[in-house]
């Protein structure tokens, strides 16, 4: 999500760097932001290395002239000057993990289904770590690489698939709850995760935490207050299917269409 | 790290002070103008990790403006601070320099006398 938003950050101003530039600069940026440092310092020594890149291959020379024949060492030689931020850290660090929370308790919880089990707990706890190696390495190391190709959405998809997978294979093994949340407790839980939500999309500056769980409460909202008859009723089901699609396609539409012209 | 790679880092510090002492200057002309005297630097980019250095020590200072090429400029100044320790390097190079020299020479003499 945040990083989404560095990665069309990083876009900005680099028209006119080419594809292997714009490449190093990605990279650079993932590196940085995944070692914690400074972001007011990161855009800066950014911003003078596109400079000084577009320079470079205006005069014809190649990336390699100006990191050096290992890319990788000379980001680690940028890194080492840079602060490590350790409010910025301290704040982004507990920040996602009540994210994440809150995106695992929003749904069980909206549905009034919410419980708790030693199966779940643990599963959910593994699962969470695993996608955010997974993610973590794909956003520093692959997806910088497919920046302009159809294959970034791809990737990205396939991983969003991967990690949902490991979180319904929790949820089905998930059985035998301690805790099973009463509707107030239910109603508490889903308040406090929209808080988080809108907190989030403040202070990242992003519509994403609205949007997302805004189409992950259309079944369960529809369930809770769509009368039983109607709930099973099969042309009700499709038009919702249907409806529910075309408002994803427009959304996706939409997003797609404001950020090439952010580009432009 | 080679010790070539460590002895170029500190002498590359001094270089691009003198050059920034010299009026205010960016990056990119600084590459241009350490290639314009032959100093061989490892690469471009690695003067960048240096400036970085050297505006946390307070030897220079910089400001953003726009460029003639559309994105932003970090252009360099020096401080007085800087001065001083461009001063402090010179005295440096020019004790360290004169050594290695002079025990370059003479070991070359001694190998002429084996021969």
């Amino acid at each position: 999500m945040g990083s989404f938003h560095y990665l069309k950050k990083g876009m900005r101003g680099m028209t006119r760097l080419s594809k292997e530039a714009e490449r190093f600069i990605i990279e650079l940026r993932m590196y940085l932001l995944s070692k914690g440092k400074n972001e007011k310092e990161m855009d800066e020594i950014i911003v003078e290395l596109e400079d000084h890149l577009i320079q470079a291959e205006t005069e014809g020379k190649s990336v390699k002239d100006v990191t050096g024949d290992s890319p990788r060492e000379y980001m680690k030689s940028i890194g080492e000057e840079l602060g490590f931020d350790a409010r910025q850290f301290i704040i982004l660090a507990p920040m996602s993990a009540l994210l994440i929370l809150a995106f695992l308790l929003f749904t069980p919880a909206l549905w009034g289904d919410f419980t708790l089990s030693k199966v779940g707990l643990w599963g959910m706890g593994i699962a969470t770590v695993l996608s955010f190696t997974l993610y973590g390495f794909l956003f520093v190391k692959v997806l910088p690489r497919f920046f302009h190709s159809k294959g970034f959405y791809l990737i990205a998809g396939l991983a969003y698939l991967l990690v949902f997978g490991i979180f319904i294979i929790v949820e089905i093994l998930d059985k035998n709850p301690f805790f099973i949340a009463t509707p107030m407790q239910n109603n508490l839980i889903v308040i406090s995760c929209i808080t988080i939500f809108i907190i989030w999309a403040i202070y990242a500056k992003s519509w994403i935490t609205i949007i997302v769980p805004f189409f992950m409460s259309w079944g369960p909202i529809a369930d809770r207050f769509i009368p039983a008859h109607i709930n099973e009723d099969p042309v009700f089901i499709t038009l919702t299917i249907f409806l529910f699609v075309t408002i994803t396609v427009a959304v996706i539409y939409f997003i797609y269409r404001s950020s090439k012209r952010k580009e432009i | 790290m080679s010790t070539t790679t460590q002895m170029l880092k500190g002498l590359l510090e001094g270089s691009l002070l003198a050059l920034i002492a010299k009026g205010e200057t960016y990056g990119y002309e600084m590459t241009e103008k350490l290639q314009e005297h032959n100093f061989a630097v490892v690469s471009e980019g690695s003067i960048y990790p240096v400036l970085m250095r050297l505006q946390k020590n307070n030897f220079v200072t910089s400001v953003l403006r726009k460029s003639p090429n559309g994105p932003k400029r970090k252009y360099y100044s020096i401080t007085d601070e800087g001065l001083e320790e461009l001063e402090r390097f010179k005295e440096h190079w020019e004790r360290l320099s004169s050594g290695v020299f002079s025990l370059l020479e003479e070991r070359d003499e001694g190998n002429d006398e084996v021969i």
